[in-house]
């Protein structure tokens, strides 16, 4: 009891003598923490714009579908030496889908994609290079988004051909400026010169990694075939139950070979592309950027300390006669170096904390000049102020090692 | 009979290397002081009067013989233990007044209390009784850059008997103040001696010691006299009007 108490007693003194130490002279202070502030600051700064992008970067991926496969002849993700390998494969059509759509137990959705760029036009205005897709009425279920105004297409349009068209954002915003959605369901635009009917409109998805999926145009597979010929590739998006994912790529692979005459102990010719990939490649890529934060701050950090240790230093010798008064007074070695550490510790804190806020600062300020985002988390200031904190307790410990030994008689005698 | 001495001094034998050499500082000292005394230790500098002090103040360790201060053997102390020693059992009183310049003077007087774990009331209430003590009730907030030497030393005394030490070890107390600002000083010594309060005042000055009811003087590290203080003072010393003790017990 004895002991806890002069304890206790001991660290709010010592919490005392680093306060007075501290704000008895300011500039001193300030210009010790200044390091870890730098450190600290710029830390905090790339983690918080790296986490925005995060954040921004998994928004941007939903409309891939976590639980969707594409079935496509080539990776999402290739090196610049493999893409011939790619191109020469068989292209995957409409047996593959009927293949798909006729076996597959999982699957809970099968849609084709077949793509292009090409000219949307209204009147005089005249759209270059629209991506315009043929597909059926799955399209929404397999691969997610949904319609603002009039409907999507029907199993109808896809049987028959049909002239339907459903926009995305971007070409109606474009072909019919000022206009409300429900205002353009029903009207007639042509496509590569044919005309064709507005019976949708998308809801926005916004961007992936730059490019714009709001510059669409949406039909049938067949009427698509019509215009730019039927023998494209097609891609198969195929969505799983959530969590059956594997089970469905498990399953789809035996189909898949057999729908194109792969023969047995020949490898795959064809891939599954899912979001994960991007999520695999945007890992790496934030990785090395965490890696270089680290990094940075660790540097700064260790030169932060070695500041905060000299000045600490330099502290113990000007206070050399004041530890000998507090040893003479009855403070064991032990108690001196609690308050030095303290003093150190507090120091640094005060370093980290300063060096948070600026580095939130940073980056909002980032964030507000530029597109990127920045978030900052509860656990990214912590370990600011934590690391900090520990920054000053290390570097600390020689100085303070240094107060407790000193001789209490020399150090009295001390001018 | 007799009641065991307060301080018991036997033998003790101090050392330092200078270089090659060995210098003994102290060579077989021994004495007693017994509770309620007052006691100079006078010598010239180099003498050896000043490692006594660090010795008998529990700041050093002696290379020899032993030290027992209220029953507790010194020279077989832990580092740890001798501080616990230095804040219960001895005040200190510099030359230079070694008070805390940040603080104030209520905190430098609560400062040895602090280090016995006392709880901040008990603390504040024994210092303002000290400082009362040496008359200085309303000067308890300012810094000692505020106060004058004799203030200081006053403020430096509350500090050295707030924690009631069996012993008063005072280096020479007056060094740094005028004569008159001094005489206070001894003044206060004396009544404190009146007190009870057993007090061992180092100094080089005679004039000092023969105030002293009784002094011991060093020379070349050893005890060449003990006895009244006026006796004592006036050995070696050029014969001087010196005011007789009048307040010692």
């Amino acid at each position: 009891m004895k002991t806890v108490r002069r304890a206790w007693a001991e660290l709010v003194e010592s919490f005392r003598i680093a306060f007075g130490a501290l704000t008895g002279a300011r500039l001193r202070t300030f210009l010790t923490t200044l390091g870890i502030v730098i450190g600290v600051s710029t830390v905090i700064a790339i983690v918080a714009i790296i986490q925005g992008l995060d954040r921004s970067f998994e928004e941007q991926i939903q409309f891939l579908g976590a639980h969707t496969l594409y079935v496509d002849r080539q990776p999402w993700i290739q090196s610049d030496d493999t893409w011939w390998m790619y191109r020469n494969r068989k292209k995957i059509t409409v047996t593959e889908l009927r293949a798909v759509q006729r076996e597959s137990q999982v699957a809970v959705s099968v849609a084709p994609m077949v793509t292009t760029r090409g000219k949307v036009a209204l009147g005089g205005v005249e759209l270059e290079s629209v991506v315009i897709r043929g597909t059926t009425e799955e399209y929404l279920n397999a691969n997610g988004g949904s319609v603002q105004a009039g409907r999507f297409l029907v199993a109808s349009d896809v049987e028959l051909a049909r002239p339907a068209l459903v926009l995305g954002t971007d070409v109606m915003d474009r072909l019919f400026p000022g206009e409300p959605a429900t205002a353009v369901v029903g009207k007639k635009v042509l496509v590569a010169g044919r005309p064709f009917q507005v019976v949708g409109v998308l809801e926005r998805q916004g961007q992936l990694l730059g490019m714009p999926l709001d510059n669409v145009a949406v039909m049938p597979y067949p009427s698509f075939g019509r215009i730019f010929g039927a023998q494209r590739n097609m891609v198969l998006s195929v969505a799983a139950p959530p969590g059956k994912i594997a089970d469905l790529e498990s399953e789809l692979t035996p189909i898949l070979r057999r729908a194109r005459h792969v023969l047995p102990g020949k490898p795959d010719d064809f891939v599954f592309n899912r979001q994960e990939q991007f999520l695999k490649l945007y890992k790496q890529l934030t990785g090395a950027l965490y890696g270089m934060a680290v990094g940075v701050g660790l540097i700064t950090l260790i030169v932060g300390g070695i500041g905060i240790m000299n000045i600490m230093l330099v502290s113990v010798h000007e206070r050399t006669r004041e530890i000998g008064v507090r040893r003479a007074l009855g403070a064991r070695r032990s108690t001196i170096l609690m308050q030095f550490l303290i003093e150190s510790a507090a120091v640094a804190a005060l370093g980290g904390a300063l060096g948070t806020a600026v580095g939130l600062g940073v980056a909002q300020l980032v964030a507000l000049l530029s597109p990127l985002a920045a978030a900052a988390t509860p656990s990214a200031v912590l370990f600011g102020i934590a690391f900090s904190t520990a920054t000053g307790l290390i570097f600390g410990i020689w100085p303070a090692w240094r107060a407790a030994n000193l001789d209490p008689v020399e150090a009295l005698r001390y001018e | 009979m007799t009641e065991a001495p307060l301080i018991s001094v036997e033998n003790l034998t101090r050392l330092y290397k200078v270089g090659e050499e060995e210098v003994r500082a102290l060579d077989g000292v021994s004495f007693d002081v017994r509770r309620g005394e007052w006691v100079a230790v006078v010598g010239q500098s180099g003498s050896g009067k000043s490692t006594l002090m660090n010795l008998i103040g529990a700041l050093d360790t002696p290379s020899g013989g032993s030290y027992r201060i209220n029953g507790n053997d010194v020279e077989k102390m832990s580092d740890d233990q001798l501080a616990d020693l230095r804040n219960t059992e001895i005040g200190f009183v510099f030359q230079t007044f070694q008070l805390l310049s940040r603080s104030t003077a209520l905190a430098n007087v609560e400062l040895p209390l602090v280090y016995r774990g006392l709880p901040r009331k008990e603390r504040k209430e024994k210092a303002v009784k000290a400082l009362e003590a040496v008359g200085l009730g309303n000067r308890m907030h300012h810094k000692p850059n505020e106060l004058s030497g004799g203030q200081r030393q006053r403020v430096a005394i509350a500090r050295a008997l707030v924690g009631n030490p069996s012993l008063l070890l005072a280096d020479e107390p007056t060094g740094n103040l005028d004569s008159a600002t001094g005489e206070e000083i001894i003044r206060l010594f004396g009544e404190l001696n009146l007190r009870g309060h057993t007090i061992l005042l180092v100094t080089h000055e005679p004039r000092l010691a023969a105030r002293c009811p009784r002094a011991i003087r060093l020379s070349d590290g050893k005890v060449v006299a003990d006895g009244p203080g006026a006796e004592v003072a006036s050995l070696g010393a050029p014969p001087a009007h010196v005011p007789q003790a009048g307040a010692a017990a």
